[in-house]
């Protein structure tokens, strides 16, 4: 199965026209976005509505570094970005994780909102909505030369390379005993705090990774795009990853893969059908979480497909 | 050897003075009973020495050190487990996954992100172990919350003694039970807790009077007498205050 999926991602330069090589691309951040997100919501049951600040904050890290400072290998370029998204989520989370529920997700909106209002003002850096473009850097790796990335199939590989190596590392912590001090905490912040655990430290942790990679996700982002603007950070981006979350599936690790392939690919088509587009997707967000909270993946166990994928449904015990 | 001592403890909510002058230790080794009527801040005083509340006045000392009014993980780290009245555990996971967050936690390993949970061989029979004592293997795979109210009971307890800790507290371990059930639980505490140091807030004046080595009385924030067994029943003020009622007891 894995062997067969690989494959098929190694191929698809081979075998896809450029405009769907793009839209996977598209789809490969987006996913490393989505599974970010769901590491802090659906894993660690903090509902954050501001994800977007570090997602944005790793996209401008990467164009500003571009930017002012020549000779920076890409590979410490994309790792800056998610170090800015991390040192973003530091902050954030640090007064975040204190509060809960309603509390906690209007704070991190208030926060999506500082950093928005930082990357429209301050025009000096930013240059607020008309944005920075940038060159597209090429890979250069010891021993091996140069890498171009005029070519898509390149960009291809390297974003689809570093968006499952990051995935993996997530996947990777939630089999550790840090995982599953997340799972304690979620279930139990109480108990948790009276036999050892640290609580406050566990959540600021957690914010923190998922910021890190969201980062990742963003320079990335900015790396494809050749341009960062405003979009990247406002609270459309935001509400972008929590659909795709919860179209993929909350309680499950892969389902938010998924849900960005679906959402990319449906806002796709259904804007080439109807300039309305928001509102056919608003009203497939409210069926959603009316009718199938568990999202695709939800839906896919319930037709019994359950033992197949693998993936579990709601309410399995850890 | 002293392993707790409270020198002249008190704690006010907004005015309201739940713990006066409360200046009491715990020997090592003993079993120590604090009870009292309802109200009489039992579990407040469970809740200043685990470092849930702070104390307004007093100090605390734990294994010779000051604890007074640090953090809840850091008091658990230092020793001292506690399970609570109300159950409180963790209801989702599976039985197993519940001691093993104790175990976890006592072998320092609890933040660790590189090791693989499945690859830990000696946390799953330590966890194993635990959970034969308190009678839990059959339910080892099955949520925390789906388990009976004695279970459960079972498994709080299961979760603060797996941390290996120097002094335990108990606030009201056989809460709710059946007379059976009762005795039960009774029995498996005195198993479990066999040469540790106990001290446990309890309603239940058979339990108090079978199992504890000494007793405190609280009555209003206050302690009204603290002796063994048989200088509590033959006390004039607790009689009065307390034991004569008894509905109460």
């Amino acid at each position: 199965m894995i062997i067969v999926c690989l494959g098929f991602i190694a191929l698809v330069p081979q075998i896809l026209p450029v405009v769907h090589i793009n839209m996977l691309i598209e789809i490969a951040f987006f996913s490393l976005f989505a599974v970010s997100y769901s590491m802090l919501f659906g894993y660690g049951g903090l509902l954050s509505f501001g994800h977007a600040a570090y997602f944005g904050i790793g996209a401008y890290t990467m164009a500003l570094l571009l930017k002012h400072i020549a000779g920076i290998p890409l590979l410490l370029l994309l790792l800056m970005g998610g170090i800015g998204g991390g040192l973003g989520g530091l902050l954030a989370g640090f007064f975040c994780v204190r509060l809960k529920k309603a509390y906690f997700a209007l704070l991190t909106l208030a926060f999506n909102q500082f950093f928005f209002a930082i990357a429209l003002k301050w025009r000096s850096l930013t240059r607020g909505d008309d944005g920075l473009s940038l060159k597209r850097p090429d890979l250069y790796i010891p021993g091996l030369g140069t890498i171009g990335m005029g070519k898509i199939a390149h960009v291809y590989y390297l974003v689809v390379a570093v968006v499952l190596l990051c995935i993996l590392v997530q996947w990777y912590l939630t089999k550790t005993p840090f995982g599953n001090s997340i799972r304690a905490v979620k279930e139990n912040d109480e108990r948790a705090d009276f036999i050892g655990y640290n609580a406050f430290f566990t959540r600021l942790s957690l914010f923190t990774i998922s910021a890190f990679f969201a980062g990742i996700a963003g320079s990335l982002f900015a790396f494809f795009q050749g341009f960062v603007s405003t979009g990247v950070i406002d609270a459309h981006m935001s509400m972008q990853v929590i659909f795709m979350t919860f179209i993929g599936g909350v309680g499950s690790f892969f389902g938010p893969i998924l849900g960005s392939a679906v959402y990319l690919y449906f806002t796709d088509w259904v804007s080439r059908v109807t300039e309305r587009w928001e509102f056919v997707l608003g009203v497939l967000f409210i069926l959603l979480v009316l009718f199938a909270r568990t999202g695709l993946i939800g839906l896919i166990s319930m037709r019994r497909l359950k033992g197949l994928v693998g993936l579990g449904g709601k309410g399995k015990a850890v | 050897m002293k392993i707790l001592e409270l020198i002249n403890v008190h704690k006010d909510f907004k005015g309201l003075k739940v713990l006066k002058e409360v200046t009491l230790s715990i020997e090592e080794g003993e079993c120590h009973a604090i009870i009292g009527p309802n109200g009489a801040g039992k579990s407040t005083l469970f809740n200043v020495i685990t470092g849930k509340y702070k104390p307004s006045q007093g100090r605390i000392f734990f294994n010779g050190k000051d604890i007074t009014g640090i953090a809840p993980h850091k008091i658990s780290r230092r020793g001292l487990a506690r399970s609570f009245q109300i159950i409180n555990v963790f209801p989702q996971m599976t039985v197993f996954s519940n001691v093993r967050n104790a175990i976890l936690s006592k072998k320092k390993i609890r933040f660790n992100p590189f090791l693989r949970l499945e690859k830990l061989h000696d946390i799953y029979e330590e966890t194993m172990r635990i959970m034969k004592i308190f009678g839990l293997m059959e339910m080892k795979d099955i949520p925390a919350s789906e388990l009976s109210y004695g279970q459960q009971r079972a498994l709080e307890i299961g979760i603060s003694l797996a941390t290996d800790p120097k002094l335990i507290l108990l606030d009201e371990p056989t809460a709710g039970m059946t007379r059976e059930q009762t005795r039960e639980a009774v029995g498996l505490i005195k198993n479990v807790t066999k040469g540790k140091t106990l001290m446990m807030v309890e309603h239940d004046m058979d339990v108090v009077f079978h199992i504890a080595d000494r007793i405190t009385v609280l009555y209003y924030g206050e302690i009204l007498a603290s002796g063994t067994p048989d200088e509590i029943r033959k006390n004039e003020r607790v009689r009065k205050a307390y034991l004569g009622k008894k509905g109460d007891a």
